[in-house]
């Protein structure tokens, strides 16, 4: 499974659900496969891109919230997975697609090569709600009954490495306002 | 300007007034600051517990302040106002959110700070982070305003989420040891 493939085929079932992407190749992927407004493409700050998808979802509990994450980001960060699992906001969707690598910095094996189990710590930190997906059909499933059935959840994507094209305009504050527009939080 | 010497950290039994924290509450509850996220201090304490207290507030225990930052930065995309109430070493956790999304960003948010490292500390691991904050921050474009006394919370801290709110800023507010008697050495 290729993670844009695995985005183009969840597109269709996002409805008004906003997505969190993280830096670099999920943001990416992203946008090459779905621009839309509901999107909010992270540039930076890896590791905590879960986090704005928990803080979005405890600020906006009737709204669905895809955070498509990767493992490099999740290993940098797995008290958050505590925190979200404490606090259950049931809306709230985690997709950590898992390729083994950090792929933008050059493809460095992640310790999720060598063992590591997201799926088996997200479990441990207190998630109940998880499941690990290899193919297209088996995460359009997942995600498809994440948006319908009380989560969080937790989506561990297996995928391959593959190519990514960067067209996501680097404009931070057009990529917030957009978004903020979209999902009606402008003007707090 | 010569100050009086602080309250040194005092010896665990004394309780320090809490008059502050009540102050820092309606301050922020004015200011529709509804998403508070902490990493636990002993100082915050009380503040946190008269947040929680409010049906419209969120508080958010977290396991580091960088994640701290990152959920009230998402809680504000959501719509909601938000504060991190930290320490001065929590800082030095949330430079790479900080730099790299909230302000390139333009999100707005109250960093409060709990200090360490001034006077009265008696941990010298303190000390070093505890001072450069004030510096750090600015080299990030990040405005700090200290609270020395009860009678600048209102005047600073509702200026300060003022500023935050209504430029898109990250504004930081520094609780000194002066106004809250600081750490308890146990």
């Amino acid at each position: 499974m290729k993670r844009l493939d695995a985005i183009r085929r969840i597109v269709p079932l996002l409805g008004a659900a906003a997505v969190i992407s993280n830096l670099g190749r999920n943001t990416y992927d992203l946008y090459e496969a779905a621009d839309r407004p509901e999107n909010f493409y992270m540039w930076g700050a890896m590791g905590s891109t879960s986090s704005v998808g928990f803080g979005l979802a405890l600020a906006q509990p009737a709204r669905p919230v895809v955070v498509l994450d990767g493992d490099g980001s999740m290993l940098m960060s797995l008290g958050c997975l505590t925190t979200i699992a404490a606090h259950h906001p049931s809306k709230l969707v985690l997709v950590v697609f898992d390729n083994g690598t950090y792929e933008t910095t050059g493809g460095q094996a992640t310790h999720t090569k060598r063992g590591a189990d997201l799926e088996a710590i997200a479990r441990g930190a207190g998630l109940t709600r998880t499941v690990t997906v290899v193919t297209l059909d088996e995460f359009a499933g997942a995600v498809e009954r994440a948006l319908q059935e009380p989560g969080p959840w937790f989506i561990l994507a297996k995928i391959e490495q593959a190519t990514a094209f960067a067209r996501v305009p680097r404009r931070p504050i057009y990529l917030k306002d957009r978004f903020m527009e979209a999902i009606g939080t402008v003007g707090i | 300007m010569a100050q009086p010497h602080a309250a040194p950290s005092r010896p665990a039994g004394e309780a320090p007034s809490q008059r502050w924290s009540v102050a820092v509450a309606e301050v922020l509850l004015k200011h529709r600051v509804h998403v508070v996220a902490y990493v636990p201090d002993e100082v915050t304490g009380h503040l946190l517990n008269r947040l929680q207290a409010q049906p419209a507030c969120t508080v958010v225990c977290c396991t580091r302040e960088e994640e701290a930052v990152a959920t009230v930065a998402g809680a504000y995309l959501g719509g909601k106002r938000g504060a991190v109430v930290l320490q001065t070493s929590g800082i030095g956790n949330s430079m790479n959110v900080l730099g790299s999304f909230v302000v390139p960003y333009q999100i707005p948010m109250l960093l409060i700070v709990s200090e360490r490292g001034g006077l009265g500390e008696f941990n010298p691991a303190q000390v070093p982070l505890g001072h450069a904050l004030p510096r750090v921050l600015d080299a990030l474009g990040i405005q700090t305003f200290a609270l020395t006394s009860e009678a600048d919370i209102a005047p600073v801290l509702s200026g300060a989420a003022d500023l935050a709110f209504a430029t898109m800023a990250p504004v930081a507010v520094v609780l000194t040891m002066r106004l809250t008697g600081g750490k308890t050495l146990r």
